[in-house]
């Protein structure tokens, strides 16, 4: 036992203090972090929505014995102008966190956009750019939404895909259709 | 590996800034100078990040140096630099989160960057602490430097702005092959040949 500590005194004694030292570092930092998350989300929330939101409220809905975050976006008044749909699966290289956002009667998507991704940089990651994303804006949101290579269709609930990036697009298409499905049907619970 | 033209802590800190450069020289650390160069505030960023985790090696394994066998160097060299890293990590997801987000897993990555370990064992392990901060700050300011140089270069010809402000003029057409992986290895390639001309025809106008 003393041999053990007189050769491995010194890592154990840096091992324990440098554990303090990231203990105080996530102490410190840990707050801002996820203040710095829930702020990016909710900037996210409010910009999917076309009209302005003076208040959002979080609301949890569960399905599949899973819960997922819905914002309720209300105006000045207090009137419902449309509900955030927050949701995250796997795309081409990891998960790709995404909002959605609906009319207040939920039949129409006011606008998505990717707040996580890991794709492919200058290619898969265009999923991110409001350019691709507000493709979906005036798609309707009883129906799923289809990708197509090339020009597309706003009629037939299309979008185009990215050039070279295909597997991103539907992915974040299908992650879409998929959380509006969900949730859809239960908005009325939480109006 | 190390050319040393001088024992002092000043020469230490020229050789890291030019003749033992660690990324055009020495070529070391390619892999966060090939990923995140494509823009002058990522290079920036990624440079101070590595040149404090530098810094804070270098100085705990030099004052630490008498305790340190050498059959548990390396575990040692790694636990503080992992410790390091981790709190550089936290603290720019806490206040610069724009960078961190784009920056992504380049940053937890400079654990395993060669150039910080390299400096621990050819550099802080052997000498004192004043020699072994100013070879830090001479690599980290090194590193930082490379990553500028290609970062300017790549911005500006991949998306026709520096530090996010557009420069080129508003008919240029941007190669978008420098913002991607081939546009970094054939700039690293341009820069390193013309750094290599320039300091052989440095000493063999100073051995003439």
């Amino acid at each position: 036992m003393t041999k053990f500590l007189r050769e491995s005194w010194l890592v154990l004694t840096m091992s324990v203090t440098f554990a303090l030292m990231l203990a105080g570092a996530q102490a410190t930092f840990g707050p801002k972090i996820e203040a710095n998350k829930i702020a990016e989300l909710e900037q996210a929330a409010v910009a999917v929505i076309p009209v302005e939101v003076a208040q959002l409220e979080k609301m949890s809905v569960n399905v599949e014995n899973q819960d997922k975050t819905v914002f309720k976006c209300l105006d000045q008044g207090g009137a419902i102008v449309g509900w955030t749909l927050v949701d995250s699966d796997f795309g081409f290289q990891d998960k790709i966190k995404l909002v959605v956002g609906l009319s207040s009667d939920g039949s129409q998507i006011t606008g998505l956009q990717v707040v996580e991704n890991t794709e492919t940089p200058g290619l898969g990651n265009k999923i991110a750019e409001a350019d691709w994303s507000s493709q979906y804006e005036g798609l309707v949101a009883e129906k799923d939404v289809v990708v197509v290579k090339g020009p597309r269709s706003q009629e037939t609930n299309e979008v185009s895909a990215i050039t070279g990036a295909t597997i991103s697009s539907e992915a974040v298409t299908r992650i879409a259709n998929k959380v509006i499905r969900q949730v859809r049907p239960k908005l009325d619970e939480l109006r | 590996m190390a050319n040393d033209n001088g024992n002092g802590a000043a020469a230490q800190f020229k050789a890291g800034v030019w003749s033992d450069n660690p990324v055009l020289v020495q070529l070391l650390g390619m892999c966060p100078t090939l990923a995140i160069t494509n823009s002058v505030e990522n290079a920036l960023v990624m440079g101070a990040a590595a040149t404090f985790v530098l810094v804070c090696s270098n100085l705990v394994t030099s004052v630490l140096r008498p305790l340190i066998r050498p059959h548990v160097r390396i575990l040692i060299f790694t636990i503080t630099i992992a410790t390091f890293v981790t709190i550089a990590d936290r603290y720019l997801a806490a206040h610069m989160f724009e960078v961190s987000k784009k920056l992504g897993a380049f940053v937890p990555l400079i654990i395993v960057n060669c150039i910080i370990i390299c400096r621990a064992e050819v550099c802080a392990i052997k000498n004192g602490p004043i020699k072994s901060l100013c070879d830090a700050f001479g690599i980290g300011l090194g590193f930082t430097i490379a990553l500028t140089i290609l970062g300017v270069i790549r911005e500006l010809l991949g998306s026709g702005s520096l530090l996010g402000y557009p420069v080129m003029p508003a008919g240029f057409e941007h190669w978008v092959i420098m913002v991607l992986p081939p546009g970094a290895f054939l700039t690293l390639g341009i820069v390193i040949g013309v750094v290599n001309h320039l300091r052989l025809r440095r000493s063999a106008g100073g051995a003439a």
